[in-house]
């Protein structure tokens, strides 16, 4: 009975490791500017703040498995690559318009960046959980993904987040 | 001597105020290392060697004996930040803090991650007493961080229109999720990584 509650739990949560993962392979594919990538942090926000998203589920147990460390790699995989794209993006854009300051994302490790991010959606949740506040999460991902943001203000995609053009 | 009371409000004597500690700190330890909700009160009670009754004496339930878990586990986190973080003011003192914090928890490959923040993430949803306790002891560990992000402004290694609050919690959310990714990959590395990379970034806006 147990181990069969303990089967079936392992099933689910398997469940919810791969609705995560495809979502966010569709949603950080799409991301090719500043604008979309703090659509796509608005976006996760609210999936982590809800209590029953599989993202919620998903980050609620902790501990080992392979399962988890494979899923949380194949996750930082995705951030990497959207990194990746958007530093890219930048430098090509930068060589068109040689004036202004020098870019900060062109010296982004998309790696790093990408464990950085990684680990602040899971600190900066279990910080809003207990203040029950989204304020911690995104005071987290602003952090983690300061190099891509406007240098002062909010980020000018606050409040271009199409609804129609965004991935389910 | 009366040092504490019971739920019922009797007062304790002295020892029983040991046996309760002592029921505290086993279902600590074993809460740390196999999690809340899988420590079970007779595993607290073979753990202890204190008896049912006893247990029952002091606390109604799991629940009761959970908040006592949160409190002692507070107290031994704080005053280790206490002593870590209270005089530090410069970035390289903030890397010794994070070398500290890997160090200890290398020791274990990081089965285990951050004693609070694993109640956190365990207890938060389902007691709001808890939780309270939390935010509390997360308020008051975070508040140490910006103190030492004030210091470094005091002395103009970071920006005076920086914002305080937003790096000190970012730079925690950066540690109790690095110990959420070293658990997983039972390697210390991403840890070390997202912390180094928060410190990075605070570094970066020290104006040159």
């Amino acid at each position: 009975m147990g181990k069969q509650a303990g089967r079936q739990g392992k099933e689910l949560m398997k469940t919810h490791f791969a609705e995560v993962l495809a979502r966010e392979s569709a949603r950080l594919a799409g991301i090719t500017d500043g604008a979309k990538l703090s659509c796509w942090q608005r976006k996760l926000v609210e999936e982590l703040m809800t209590p029953d998203s599989p993202y919620a589920r998903a980050l609620r147990q902790t501990g080992g498995g392979s399962d988890r460390a494979e899923f949380l790699d194949r996750w930082r995989a995705l951030i990497e690559d959207a990194v990746r794209e958007l530093v890219h993006r930048r430098a090509m854009g930068a060589s068109d318009s040689a004036s202004g300051p020098p870019d900060r994302a062109a010296g982004v490790d998309p790696h790093r960046t990408a464990v950085l991010v990684l680990a602040a959606l899971h600190g900066g949740s279990t910080l809003s959980q207990i203040a029950k506040n989204s304020w911690p999460l995104n005071a987290a991902l602003d952090l983690a993904l300061a190099p891509f943001k406007a240098p002062s203000g909010p980020d000018s995609g606050e409040t271009s987040c199409d609804p129609n053009r965004s991935v389910p | 001597m009366t040092t504490a009371n019971s739920p019922n409000g009797r007062r304790l004597t002295a020892r029983g105020a040991k046996t309760r500690a002592r029921i505290v700190s086993s279902a600590a330890d074993l809460m740390f290392i196999q999690g809340v909700s899988a420590t079970t009160l007779d595993e607290v009670l073979a753990a202890s060697g204190a008896s049912k009754s006893q247990l029952y004496h002091h606390f109604n339930g799991k629940e009761e004996l959970v908040r006592a878990v949160v409190e002692l586990v507070g107290q031994r986190v704080m005053e280790r930040e206490r002593d870590a973080l209270g005089n530090v003011s410069t970035i390289r003192g903030l890397r010794r803090w994070r070398d500290a914090l890997v160090q200890n928890n290398a020791v274990r490959h990081g089965a285990y991650g951050c004693a609070l923040g694993s109640l956190a993430s365990e207890v938060s949803d389902h007691d709001d007493l808890a939780r309270e306790a939390l935010a509390q002891l997360f308020a008051e560990w975070q508040g140490l961080l910006a103190d030492v992000l004030r210091r470094l402004q005091d002395t103009g290694r970071l920006p005076s229109d920086a914002s305080i609050e937003q790096l000190a919690t970012g730079l925690m959310a950066a540690l109790q999720g690095g110990y959420v990714l070293a658990q997983t990959a039972r390697d210390v590395a991403p840890m070390v990584t997202s912390i180094d990379m928060a410190l990075a970034h605070i570094e970066s806006l020290s104006p040159r």
